[in-house]
């Protein structure tokens, strides 16, 4: 039963994740004043704009190929880490930016859920976690 | 301690395991003060720590990683890449198994038309063990030669005896253990050297049919292709497949050199819908077939089980075996004589074990070596006054005119190589052969894989391997003065002392 139910949570959540991280991405490309602020903020206007966008665009992208699921998910929890990193150091969380901060812990929940559902095929990890059964 | 200098992989490791966990800290301070792109360290070695806690207090299964953590992980990696790193770098050109460079790269210039000749001395520690063939003061020329037919059938008058032209087949590989292009290529490449190939027992020979070679048909213990639900011998089957044009002759598989005394083995990775339906099993689990057949209990029973073979199919019908016990084979040949039934040949195989998927301990211990066996088997028949009733097809690392030639001294009419043809198209010993994953795309179904598999051209490689093979063979023979590889006797070869082959100087004959 859990086998038959995994997968398709594990869909639902990329696509939870790819929607969110995707939808930024337009404000991050386009310039929007709003991210702009942000990462004025926090110091990477506009590089490190583009540099997160073109990541998050992979880790998007990563997270729709069965293949690189795994990688995609990954990626994605890591800039997601990020994120939140930024809102409790410098951003905060008033306003707008506690939506952005929710989005952020929404997401990085989604990819740690995928991670989860496919931990066996965590490189460095899975083949260990395969080996000792006693463990989550 | 001494003052030497020493690492100490544990205190390092735990120098390690302390330091990452500073390190994110101190990157997530600079992420703070000097620039937020220090972040992307700090999330990375946030990562880095809490694999390393779970490698040290949360998995159970490896030791190593429980006491070292994160740099314990260096082992298996360097040992992942240990078989690559020997074999293209640490090996030389003699240590490897079951081929080394030496042997293979002789294939792959036979089979790219490329000159073999080499300088400067032989690699071989011949003088240990290495048998080698004597040669004649007065070598003859090639045109004294006798054609190197060999026509199987012949002794009982069979109506439909097989006449090979050359003296080399292509041995018994299922489909199933290999994808379609590898048997396009072999049965493609068996068709323009002229010479045999042999199915396997991997069911109705679809591809091979299509290609349209001459094929010895195999019959493994289960019988795929030919058999009724229950694992028993299908007349109708068999007479209906026997009478199509390229199957030429039958052979019925006893036991192979790979696992002597147990049956085929395909692991499920490799089973598709077709091989299903051609085999007639199901997909999902390994296909086992039995140890011996069901109609063959006994001695009596199993060559009377030889006899409805060949009435049944009207061809030529051999059987393969590897050799284990010389009593037992005594008691065969003594029951062939008694019925006055023979096989049209008896297929030799090694215990060197070849492609096929076998338990470790089966393919490593189980069996005699092909040369003992091949030179006993030449005896015992010899010995019974019976060696003229049938033919000695060997096999058995068979891949190089070298170990042929020694092969046809110790009693072989004709050579079967399975690995030969391998290396020929293309093999690199990946020895991948039961994981479906063959990077060179011959034992695998894996499309992607076997894209890497030109046909036409790998053809042309068999056609060119076997068209060397048969001129190294000619010149050696040539060299020992014999017109034909039926003249020639274990009187040919120098046997040293520590060679398997050296009980049996003086033995016989």
């Amino acid at each position: 039963m859990k086998t038959r139910i995994s997968p398709i949570l594990s869909w639902i959540a990329q696509i939870i994740a790819v929607i969110i991280m995707g939808q930024t991405l337009f404000f991050k490309f386009s310039g929007a004043p709003e991210s702009v602020d942000l990462f004025t903020e926090i110091g990477m206007e506009p590089e490190g704009r583009i540099l997160i966008g073109i990541l998050e665009l992979i880790a998007c992208i990563l997270l729709l190929i069965p293949s690189s699921i795994t990688y995609g998910a990954m990626l994605g929890s890591g800039l997601m880490a990020g994120a939140i990193i930024g809102h409790f150091t410098t951003l905060g969380w008033e306003g707008d930016r506690l939506e952005l901060g929710i989005l952020a812990i929404v997401t990085l929940a989604a990819c740690s859920l995928v991670l989860f559902i496919r931990r066996y095929t965590i490189p460095f990890l899975g083949s260990a976690l395969q080996d000792s059964p006693s463990e989550p | 301690m001494t003052g030497k200098l020493v690492v100490n992989l544990h205190k390092l490791a735990r120098f390690t395991n302390l330091a990452l966990p500073f390190l994110a800290g101190l990157f997530f301070l600079a992420g703070l003060r000097i620039s937020f792109y220090f972040h992307f360290l700090t999330v990375s070695f946030l990562f880095l720590n809490f694999l390393n806690a779970f490698y040290l207090f949360g998995q159970r299964g490896h030791s190593l990683l429980r006491n070292f953590g994160i740099l314990g992980q260096g082992r298996y990696i360097l040992e992942s890449i240990g078989p690559e790193l020997r074999q293209y770098l640490y090996l030389n050109d003699t240590e490897e198994r079951p081929f080394n460079r030496n042997e293979r790269s002789e294939v792959y210039r036979k089979a790219q038309n490329i000159n073999s000749a080499s300088s400067f001395g032989s690699q071989k520690d011949f003088d240990a063990t290495e048998v080698k063939v004597r040669h004649a003061m007065f070598p003859i020329r090639k045109s004294q030669l006798k054609p190197s037919d060999v026509t199987f059938g012949e002794e009982r008058g069979c109506p439909n005896a097989y006449t090979m032209k050359r003296p080399f087949i292509i041995s018994a590989m299922s489909f199933g253990s290999l994808g379609e292009s590898a048997v396009r290529c072999f049965a493609r490449g068996a068709k323009q050297a002229g010479i045999l190939m042999n199915t396997g027992e991997g069911g109705y020979p679809k591809y091979h049919l299509e290609e349209g070679c001459d094929l010895i048909f195999q019959m493994g213990t289960a019988k795929f292709g030919v058999r009724h639900p229950d694992g028993s011998l299908d007349d109708d089957k068999l007479k209906a497949l026997a009478a199509k044009d390229s199957i030429k002759m039958i052979e019925i598989k006893f036991s192979q050199g790979a696992k002597p005394g147990k049956g085929g083995l395909l692991p499920k990775e490799k089973i598709t819908d077709e091989i299903a339906a051609l085999r007639g099993v199901t997909k999902g689990e390994d296909v086992i077939s039995p140890p011996s057949h069901r109609e063959c209990t006994d001695l009596e029973s199993a060559v009377r089980f030889i006899r409805h073979v060949q009435r049944i199919s009207e061809l030529p019908v051999g059987i393969k075996m590897a050799m284990g016990n010389a009593v037992e084979f005594h008691g065969l040949v003594d029951e062939m004589k008694r019925q006055d039934v023979f096989p049209d040949w008896i297929t030799i195989d090694g215990s060197e074990g070849g492609t096929g998927a076998a338990p470790k301990a089966f393919m490593d211990r189980v069996g005699l070596p092909l040369f003992p066996a091949l030179k006993r088997a030449d005896d015992i028949l010899t010995e019974h006054e019976v060696r003229n009733r049938l033919k000695i097809i060997a096999s058995g690392k068979l891949v190089g005119p070298g170990r042929q030639m020694i092969a046809f001294c110790l009693g072989a009419d004709a050579i079967a190589s399975a690995r030969g043809h391998m290396l020929a198209i293309g093999c690199i010993q990946a020895m991948q052969c039961g994981n479906n994953t063959c990077p060179i795309g011959i034992t695998t179904h894996d499309p992607d894989l076997q894209r890497g598999l030109e046909v036409d051209l790998k053809a042309q490689r068999i056609a060119n391997y076997v068209q060397n093979l048969e001129h190294d063979l000619e010149e050696l023979l040539c060299a020992t003065g014999c017109r034909s590889v039926q003249e020639l006797s274990f009187e040919h070869l120098y046997v040293p002392k520590d060679s398997t082959l050296n009980t049996f100087i003086g033995s016989s004959h």
